[in-house]
């Protein structure tokens, strides 16, 4: 106790005696150093009087005393430090009935006898101790200052200087920011204070102050608190009644002997704010012992405009003094939060005022320096904190802060390619990585919150789709080949479900435009040196550890925050999980086969691979049949790696034959003289034919072939609206979605929308009876509600109508064919963790492929072999001829030599195509072999036959292998 | 075959409006979504003849726009050869699902009376009714002469 003490009065003598020192002799030494530390002293004493024996009022209610039962026994120890917890937190006291304060002596506890005063103190001594220590053990930087070692004596402190301080003002001068205390700052006070310092150009006195608010969780969560406007300070008041924080100040003076009741109105402002403060942090606490957290609000006392003018100021003045004080108090406060993990709200506060801090910058040096060297330690301090508090953060950024958030994005991404690029090796593991990509999500979340959102969530309610599901099951269940029984929810396997959303109770999906664009979070250094099979393990450890029940999640796996890494990473990470399963379903099979050698007659030996073979004629029924027997007799062989082999073709898959499969059997499936889908004139979409001639069978086909494309990495050629990817994760399409189905519909509706006149009866004359052609071009009618003919759209009912009508088209009117279509999707993808990596965007490309054309890309990325090189001037002309080319040939050059005239996720680069020379001069046209994408190209004897027999090759050929 | 209320309105409040420009306005037995009518211009030199036009309403309708076509044939800058025309009011960019069809035969009606030269359909007759307005009308009117239909008694 007395070295806590010690330090203390060292950290506070400037502002002690600045206050004590003119108030000496206006108040005769009543508040003497000595006078307030007894006086803490009894208040410590009070309180672990009340926990340990309690008031005595049997009906006693306050959870930190013992009479009312709610104390947790505890050993004196424990005890000592509960109640100087309890002294820094302002707590209720009971109104001791039984005895005074001065009866019960700490010192000796009455009940254990064992222990005597000299281990008590020694109790205290080293409780604060070990605050110190281990605060040292997290390797802080403690060489900047010395730390507020025992920060609840150090907060309560202030708090008596303030006594001291009021008289002084009240008796002599008028109260200026001199004598201001220092247990908080308002954005006035400060500006004040340096304005003051400025003129005496000693500045000695502002860095005092900061160093000594912003380095205390406590005493900056009682600053920078937003002044009383007419509608917060009736809330205020509220609070003030319910407060107990008054009450201990007046405690305290009687404690001190004070009863003056003179005060000046400047000091009354002050109060009532600290009280506020004090009151919103009891009632956290409160909260907190109840386990529920206002983490729905986004409400903040922080005085944002204030801090803002204090910021400006601050960091406008260029006086290095103030800047470091700053600094290195921050750094100091996030220290205490990530040793304390306590008091959460009044974090919170103090880390939106930091926080703001430190993104409302200027790009100046000094700026610079504050955000490099705080920003990493306030992550850490935020990524600390408990997911409730984390999302009532992100809730008060989208609130208060959205014109923030775009430095706060742009000052995490530097912090982490910096991160990165320092540390490649193990970034995976680099602390201050994980912490700023922690943060990032905070924000990510934010900027989500700060956006429009749709609502009512468009996420499909389970049950729902359960019954969606059995409902049109039983219709089609005599059409159904795949007698499959998926799994209807998306597979999510439990770890990695997003708590923030569920604590929010938003989705990255409901935000159609959201306020910054999603692209601005990818990390491009970190997506590019994640070296993602690492990063696949963690998750796999995660998820086994979820399995088995371990909560210790010690692993760290950047899949679970995928907002930051780019698509092709995200690729990287489906390829190896895809990998993954086809390796371990091929392990199992030849598991079998050995085991089954020898042994004669065995005859459904499985395969290792998933093995379609199929007559070019008949592509739909033999694929269609094919696959129909392995969903039947073994769903899982789907996740086998597929190879395909044409009747009477030669060509052993090495994945070329198995993508001409694929482009052939979307070519045909989606041509609508097929009749399973329809073509879209407006938009030239593919969509679900409503009154299709086919059962549920070929939908679910389509569904597999998806699936299996992006399981075996391979691009196809189809054209879907977005709302088609938007559903397959499990959401409802909805009006919005309408936008790019069909951009009229969209336009008219929402001018229906935004028609204000109350006559729209007579205006629209529109009855919930809406038509649309079929596939024949007949006129279709349907009833959005029962007798929908007879009831018109009007005001009060135009929401319902535009609702009921999209819902219809993207949803009812298709429902069989899309759960069919979704049921063959699932069956390949149901394990993987596509939805977690992906969003519907996403998941687009990487069906489609990106549609950015970039040959100077295929060009930088083209490698050579036999003999050319990037420098031959024959493959000078090769370019110089493809770049002259019309896009439609470009394509079929792409056709030509990678089977897909898509761009693969990831831009052309990704391709890696090879050009080998293929002899000297001939007649030959140029080959392919497009499983490597490999260009086979003679040397032709100039460049306009070049020219001549690369355009033949590439109009003239198709199918695998040929000339 | 049934058609939305608002276009059985629609209908039948042209047919008993009795417009001296647009006549004899049927929707089809089999389908009430197509219209034809006969326009009846005031202005030489299509005040000769009258044209007939068909108007498909899309199953959508009226959040989509509805389609004109002309069904006979006419020498006008704004409707090329296959009788299709470019009327501001019912493109994709302009339409409304407040608008009426009403106002819709009245746009037509003064484009046929009014070419548009500055947005044609057919560039060269738009240059002709510019350089040479005299050989642009002469032509017109043989033109009408020779294809348009007789034009109602009254």
């Amino acid at each position: 106790m007395n070295g806590g003490g010690g330090r203390e009065d060292d950290q506070h003598l400037p502002g002690v005696s600045s206050a004590s020192g003119s108030a000496a002799g206006a108040v005769g030494g009543r508040a003497t150093p000595e006078m307030k530390r007894s006086a803490v002293r009894s208040l410590i004493k009070r309180y672990f009087h009340q926990l340990q024996s309690g008031c005595g009022n049997a009906n006693c209610s306050n959870a930190n005393c013992a009479s009312s039962g709610k104390v947790a026994p505890m050993t004196p120890n424990e005890l000592a430090a509960r109640a100087l917890q309890l002294l820094s937190q302002d707590a209720q006291l009971c109104e001791a009935e039984t005895s005074s304060p001065q009866d019960v002596d700490m010192l000796s506890p009455n009940d254990s006898s064992s222990s005597s005063s000299g281990s008590s103190t020694s109790t205290i001594t080293s409780a604060s101790t070990t605050t110190t220590t281990s605060r040292q053990s997290q390797s802080t930087p403690a060489a900047v200052v010395v730390p507020v070692s025992s920060p609840y004596l150090a907060q309560s402190v202030p708090q008596l200087d303030i006594a001291g301080a009021e008289h002084s003002s009240g008796d002599s001068e008028p109260c200026t920011p001199t004598l201001a205390p220092v247990h908080s700052l308002d954005a006035n006070s400060l500006i004040a204070l340096y304005e003051e310092c400025r003129a005496a150009d000693s500045y000695d006195r502002i860095c005092h102050a900061i160093g000594v608010v912003f380095s205390s969780v406590d005493r900056l969560g009682k600053s920078f608190i937003r002044s009383a406007e007419p509608a917060a300070s009736s809330s205020l008041q509220e609070l003030l009644a319910n407060s107990s924080g008054a009450l201990n100040k007046e405690q305290l003076r009687t404690l001190e002997g004070e009863h003056d009741k003179d005060e000046d109105s400047t000091q009354q402002v002050d109060e009532q704010s600290e009280s506020a403060a004090n009151a919103t942090a009891s009632a956290e606490v409160e909260e907190e012992d109840d386990d529920v957290y206002s983490s729905q609000s986004s409400d903040t006392l922080v005085d944002l405009p204030g801090l803002r003018r204090v910021q400006r100021l601050l960091f406008g003045c260029q006086i290095r003094a103030i800047t470091e004080k700053l600094t290195s108090s921050v750094i100091q406060l996030s220290d205490w939060v990530i040793y304390m993990r306590t008091d959460w709200e009044r974090v919170i506060h103090c880390l939106v005022i930091c926080f703001d801090l430190a993104t409302n910058t200027k790009n100046s040096v000094v700026d610079m320096d504050y955000l490099d060297r705080v920003l990493p330690k306030l992550c850490h301090a935020a990524s600390a904190m408990p997911v409730p508090a984390q999302a009532r953060l992100a809730r008060i950024w989208a609130a208060h802060c959205s014109d923030q958030l775009h430095s706060l994005i742009a000052a995490c991404q530097q912090q982490i390619t910096l991160q990165v690029l320092l540390d490649e090796e193990s970034m995976r593991e680099n602390e201050s990585i994980i912490s700023v990509t922690k943060v990032l999500k905070i924000v990510f979340y934010a900027n989500i919150l700060a956006s429009e959102l749709e609502r009512p969530s468009c996420r499909v309610p389970l049950e729902d789709r359960t019954e969606a599901a059995t409902a049109s099951g039983s219709a089609v269940v005599e059409d159904d080949l795949f007698a499959y029984n998926s799994l209807l929810e998306p597979h999510m396997p439990k770890f990695a479900e997003d708590q923030f959303e569920k604590e929010l109770q938003v989705s990255s999906i409901d935000c159609r435009k959201p306020l910054i664009p999603l692209e601005e979070f990818y990390n491009e250094a970190l997506s590019e040196n994640i070296q993602m099979h690492h990063d696949y393990l963690s998750y796999k450890t995660l998820a086994m550890e979820s399995e088995i029940g371990s909560g210790h999640a010690n692993y760290f796996s950047f899949m679970l925050y995928a907002f930051i890494l780019t698509p092709s990473t995200k690729v990287d990470a489906l390829y190896y999980d895809s990998r993954m399963r086809m390796y371990s379903e091929r392990y199992s099979s030849l598991h079998s086969i050995l085991n089954n050698m020898g042994q004669v007659g065995q005859e459904d030996t499985p395969r290792p691979d998933l093995k379609l073979t199929v007559r070019r004629d008949q592509l739909i029924n033999d694929a269609l049949i094919g696959l129909e027997m392995v969903a039947m007799s073994n769903p899982k062989d789907l996740k086998k790696q597929l190879v395909v082999e044409f009747v009477g073709e030669q060509g052993i898959d090495e994945g070329g034959v198995s993508k001409e499969f694929f482009q052939l059997i979307v070519e045909e499936i989606f041509n609508p003289a097929f009749g399973m889908f329809i073509h879209q004139e407006e938009t030239n979409n593919m969509w679900f034919n409503a009154t299709p001639f086919e059962n549920g069978a070929q939908f679910t086909l389509i569904g597999i072939i998806i699936g299996l494309a992006i399981y075996n990495n391979v691009t196809l050629a189809v054209n879907f609206p977005m709302v088609v990817y938007r559903k397959l994760i499990g959401y409802r399409g909805t009006f919005a979605d309408l936008s790019d189905w069909s951009p009229a519909l969209y336009k008219n509706l929402k001018s229906m929308l935004d028609y204000q006149g109350q006559d729209m009866e007579e205006v629209f004359e529109q009855t919930f009876k809406i038509s649309y052609s079929d596939v024949f071009g007949d006129v279709v009618e349907h009833e959005l509600v029962p007798n929908g003919q007879d009831v018109l759209v009007g005001q009060h009912n135009k929401e319902l109508f535009v609702n009921l009508y999209s819902d219809f088209l993207l949803n009812t009117n298709i429902e069989q064919q899309f759960n069919a279509f979704r049921k063959g999707f699932e069956m390949v993808t149901d394990e993987s963790p596509l939805k977690l990596l992906f969003r519907p965007e996403e998941i687009e490309m990487l069906v489609c492929g990106s549609r950015e054309f970039d040959f100077v890309e295929l060009e930088n990325s083209t490698v050579y072999e036999g003999g050319y090189t990037e420098k031959s001037q024959y493959i000078q002309d090769f370019w110089s001829i493809v770049h002259a080319m019309p896009s439609e040939d470009k394509h079929k050059l792409l056709e030509f030599t990678t089977g897909s005239a898509r761009v693969p996720v990831g831009g052309l680069k990704c391709l890696r195509l090879l050009i080998t020379r293929h002899g000297p001069d001939s007649d030959r046209l140029p080959t392919s072999h497009t499983c490597f994408n490999v260009l086979l190209l003679p040397e032709y004897s100039s460049r306009e036959k070049l020219e001549e027999r690369l355009m033949k090759a590439i109009n003239y050929s198709k199918g695998f292998g040929m000339l | 075959m049934t058609a939305p209320r608002r276009l059985r309105k629609e209908l039948g409040d042209l047919q008993g409006n009795a417009l001296k420009a647009f006549r004899d306005i049927k929707a089809d037995d089999d389908n009430l979504l197509r219209w034809t009518g006969l326009i009846v211009p005031d202005n030489p030199p299509y005040n000769k003849g009258a044209f007939r036009i068909e108007i498909n309403f899309p199953a959508e309708y009226p959040f989509k726009p509805p389609k004109i076509n002309f069904k006979t044939r006419i020498y006008h800058p704004n409707i090329d050869e296959k009788g299709q025309v470019c009327l501001p009011i019912i493109s994709t960019e302009n339409w409304k699902p407040a608008t009426r069809t009403d106002q819709v035969v009245q746009a037509l009606v003064d484009l046929i009376n009014e070419p548009e030269p500055e947005h044609p359909l057919r560039a060269e007759l738009a240059e002709e009714f510019l350089k040479d307005r005299k050989k642009f009308v002469k032509n017109a009117e043989d033109y009408t002469k020779k294809h348009s239909e007789k034009r109602p008694a009254d």
